[in-house]
C-alpha cells in the first residue's frame, strides 16, 4: 500500500496546527524553547507503552541515523512527534472514513483499507515485529545491533516479513512516513527540535516572505523561524 | 487672636454657603439654539442620521448588548464611567424625559434629577448642536428605539470625583457658549465644521486637554482644536499639523479612511474603529466631502495632492529597507523580528499594501508618544470594522503568544526608528505593563 494514503490532509493539518497553537499558547506563555526539554529516555509517552517507546526510539534512530550527514531522528525528537500524533486525531483516524468493506489490494485511489486506526497499527505492528525479532534473533528489535536492525527493517519494508496483525495496513510505510514528518514538521508538534532539520536543508521556515529575494541568484542567508517564533 | 478666629470662622461659613449654592441651587438650562417651528416633525430617517453623526452607540451600546441600553465601561483618568441606558424605557431609560430635559442633558450635561454628568458625555460639543438636530434626536430616541428595561452599573468614582456637584464648577470654567455659528462663506465648510465640532465630537478625543481636563478649544478658531489627544493610553493623533495624516493624504484617501476605516496608507485601530463602524460609515457622500474639506481647510499644510499611479521606476531603498532586504544574519533582534513576524504583510519597505496592510513608515500609531496603541496592536492584533463600502473585516493576528516582552520591546523600538520614523525606544517594563493590562 502506498504511504501516500496516510498523508494528513491539508485541512487536517490546519486543524491540528490550530489546536497546536492553542495548546502551545496555554503551555508556552513566553518562548518555552529556552528551557531544555526532558530527555527522550525520561519522556513519559502519551500513547506508547514503555516497551513500544523503546522500539520507536530504536527504529527511528535507524531510519534517520545520527551518524553521518545532518542530525538524526533522535536529536530532532522525532519519537515525541510520533507519540503525540498517535495520541491525537491522526492516531485515532478521527476524520478518516473507516467503515468497511476493507479491501487490502484495492487500488491506491480507494484510500486507506485497514479497519485499524494508525495508533492500532503501531500497537499491533510493533508487537508482531518485535516477536519476529525475538524468534529470529533471540532479542527484541531495540536490543539488536545496528546492522541486524537495518536488515530486519529492510526485510519489513520489502515485504519479506509479513505482518498479519496490521490487517492490510503497512506498518513500515506508516513508520517511515511519520518519521520523515516528525523530522521536517514545525517544532510545535514535538519533532524537528531546534529546527535542526530545517537548518540542515536550508529551509527558512515559517517566515513566508521572500518577495525581495525573487530573482536574486544566491542562497537566502537567514536561518529559519518556527510557527511559535523560535529562531535558529 | 479672637479677631483672627472670627475672620477664619466667617471665611469657613462663606465657603460653606458657596459650596451649598453650587451643590443645591438648580442650574439654568440652556435654551434652544435657533428657531424651529413648534410643530416640527423630523423627516424620515433624520433622527437616526443625527444619532449616527453623534455616535451615541459608541458609548451607550455595550459590546454584545442591546442598542443604547448602556453598560459600556468608559475608562477615564479618574476611574471607570459606565454609560447609561438611553432607550425610552420610562424607569431605567429616558422614556420620561421631556424635550427640554433631553436638551438640558445634551447642552449642559445635567440629568433630569439635576445631577451633573461626567464630561465623558461630550456635552462640551453637543451644546453647539442645532435645535433641529436636538429635536430629531429626541424624536428618534422616544419613537425609533426599542425600550429596554435594564439597570446599568452605577458609576462610582473615588472621592473627590464622586462629588458630582463639583462638575458644576468645572462646567462654569470649562464650557464654551452654546450654539453653532457658521464662520465661512462656503456652505460645504460650514457643514463640515458643524459635523466635526458639534455632533461628531471629534475634539473629545483629538483635542488636547487643558490642565482641568477640558477640551483645549471646541472649534476651528482655537489653536489647540484637534491638535492630538489621548484616550485610554492611546494617542488620538493630531489632525491639523502639516505632517499629520489628514493633511498629507489626498482628499479621496482621507474620505476612504473615514468611510471604510482603511485607505492606501493606513487602517483604523482602537476606539476609532468604533467611530467608523457606528458613525462615519453612515455619513452621506456630501457630508463626508464636507468633513474632508473642513479638516483640510483648518490644517497647516496645503492638503495632500491626489496620487498618480506609480511609475515603473522603483526608488533606491532607504537604509532600513536595505538592511531588511539583505536578510543579514548579523542584524539586530528588532529587524530580525520584523522579518520573522511582520514583513510578510507590511513588507521590507514598510509600505504594506493599499487598502489591506497599513503603512508602518510614517504611521501615527507607530510613532505616537503614547506607545500603548502600538503595543496593543502587536500583542493582541486588530480587526477592521465591516463597513458598507468595504465589508471585509480584515484582521491582523496578535503576536503576544509568539513574542516575549523583550522581543516586543525590541520590535517596537525598531519600528519607531525604521524608515523615516524617528520616535524613541520602548522598554521591556512598558511592554510587560501593557501585556498584563490588555
Amino acid at each position: 500500500m502506498s504511504t501516500r494514503d496516510h498523508s494528513t490532509t491539508r485541512r487536517g493539518f490546519l486543524q491540528s496546527a490550530a489546536a497546536g497553537v492553542a495548546v502551545s499558547a496555554m503551555t508556552h506563555p513566553a518562548m518555552a524553547q529556552k528551557q531544555p526539554p526532558v530527555a527522550l529516555e525520561e519522556y513519559s509517552p502519551t500513547y506508547f507503552t514503555a516497551e513500544e517507546w523503546t522500539f520507536i526510539l530504536a527504529a527511528t534512530a535507524r531510519l534517520i541515523p545520527s551518524e553521518g550527514d545532518g542530525p538524526g531522528a533522535t536529536e530532532t525528537r522525532v519519537p515525541v512527534f510520533i507519540d503525540l500524533q498517535l495520541a491525537g486525531d491522526f492516531g485515532n483516524a478521527a476524520d478518516w472514513y473507516m467503515e468497511g468493506p476493507h479491501v487490502p489490494d484495492a487500488p491506491a485511489q480507494f484510500g486507506y483499507q485497514s479497519p485499524l486506526t494508525p495508533a492500532e497499527v503501531y500497537r499491533a505492528g510493533i508487537a508482531e515485529f518485535d516477536e519476529w525479532c525475538r524468534q529470529n534473533h533471540n532479542a527484541p528489535f531495540a536490543e539488536l545491533d545496528a546492522a541486524t536492525q537495518d536488515a530486519a527493517l529492510t526485510a519489513l519494508q520489502k515485504g519479506d516479513i509479513k505482518l498479519a496483525s496490521t490487517q492490510g495496513a503497512s506498518f513500515f510505510g506508516l513508520l517511515l512516513q511519520n518519521t520523515k514528518e516528525g523530522y521536517f514538521a514545525d517544532p510545535l508538534y514535538g519533532g524537528n527540535h531546534g529546527m535542526a532539520a530545517w537548518v540542515h536543508i536550508g529551509f527558512p521556515g515559517a517566515r513566508a516572505s521572500y518577495l525581495e529575494w525573487v530573482g536574486i541568484d544566491k542562497p537566502y542567508p537567514l536561518g529559519p523561524v518556527s510557527i511559535s517564533g523560535e529562531r535558529a | 487672636m479672637k479677631t483672627l478666629l472670627k475672620i477664619i470662622g466667617l471665611l469657613v461659613l462663606l465657603g460653606l454657603v458657596a459650596v451649598a449654592a453650587i451643590a443645591f441651587v438648580p442650574i439654568r438650562a440652556t435654551p434652544p439654539q435657533g428657531q424651529v417651528a413648534a410643530d416640527f416633525k423630523p423627516a424620515e430617517g433624520q433622527g437616526e442620521y443625527a444619532m449616527r453623526l453623534a455616535d451615541c452607540a459608541a458609548c451607550h451600546t455595550a459590546e454584545g448588548g442591546k442598542p443604547f441600553a448602556g453598560g459600556r465601561p468608559i475608562e477615564s483618568p479618574f476611574g471607570t464611567i459606565w454609560s447609561t441606558n438611553i432607550t425610552p424605557d420610562p424607569e431605567t431609560g429616558i422614556g420620561g424625559y421631556t424635550l427640554d430635559e433631553f436638551r438640558h442633558v445634551l447642552y449642559d450635561g445635567v440629568r433630569r434629577d439635576g445631577a451633573h454628568l461626567y464630561p465623558a458625555m461630550p456635552y462640551e460639543n453637543y451644546r453647539m448642536a442645532s435645535e433641529e438636530d436636538v429635536r430629531a434626536l429626541y424624536d428618534y430616541f422616544m419613537n425609533g428605539v426599542e425600550p429596554v428595561k435594564s439597570e446599568v452599573k452605577k458609576t462610582a468614582l473615588d472621592f473627590p470625583f464622586n462629588q458630582r456637584w463639583g462638575i458644576r464648577v468645572w462646567d462654569w470654567v470649562g464650557l464654551a457658549s452654546p450654539g453653532f455659528k457658521p464662520r465661512y462663506n462656503n456652505p460645504v465648510l460650514n457643514r463640515g465644521a458643524y459635523i466635526v465640532e458639534t455632533l461628531g465630537h471629534c475634539g473629545a478625543c483629538h483635542s488636547p486637554r487643558t490642565p482641568i481636563f477640558a477640551q483645549d478649544g471646541t472649534d476651528g478658531t482655537s489653536d489647540g482644536f484637534l491638535r492630538g489627544g489621548e484616550i485610554a493610553g492611546w494617542s488620538a493623533p493630531d489632525l491639523r499639523g502639516a505632517k499629520s495624516a489628514p493633511q498629507l493624504w489626498s482628499a479621496s484617501q482621507l474620505k476612504a479612511y473615514l468611510a471604510s476605516g482603511r485607505n492606501n496608507h493606513s487602517a483604523v485601530t482602537g476606539e476609532m474603529s468604533l467611530v467608523v463602524q457606528d458613525s462615519l460609515q453612515y455619513l452621506t457622500n456630501e457630508d463626508l466631502d464636507a468633513v474632508v474639506a473642513y479638516l483640510r481647510h483648518i490644517g497647516d499644510g496645503d492638503g495632500g495632492k491626489e496620487e498618480l499611479p506609480a511609475s515603473g521606476e522603483k526608488p533606491a531603498p532607504d537604509a532600513t529597507t536595505a538592511l531588511l532586504n539583505s536578510a543579514d544574519p548579523s542584524m539586530d533582534l528588532g529587524p530580525r523580528l520584523y522579518l520573522d513576524n511582520c514583513g510578510a504583510c507590511h513588507f521590507t519597505n514598510g509600505k504594506g499594501a493599499d487598502g489591506v496592510f497599513p503603512e508602518l513608515d510614517g504611521n501615527s500609531l507607530v510613532t505616537a508618544d503614547q506607545v500603548t496603541g502600538l503595543l496593543h496592536v502587536i500583542l493582541n492584533g486588530s480587526r477592521l470594522p465591516s463597513t458598507r463600502e468595504r465589508p471585509a473585516d480584515l484582521a491582523m493576528p496578535g503576536f503576544g503568544k509568539r513574542l516575549s516582552d523583550e522581543e516586543v520591546a525590541a520590535l517596537a523600538t525598531f519600528l519607531r526608528g525604521a524608515w523615516s520614523n524617528k520616535a524613541g525606544p520602548v522598554d521591556t517594563a512598558t511592554v510587560a505593563a501593557n501585556r498584563s493590562g490588555s
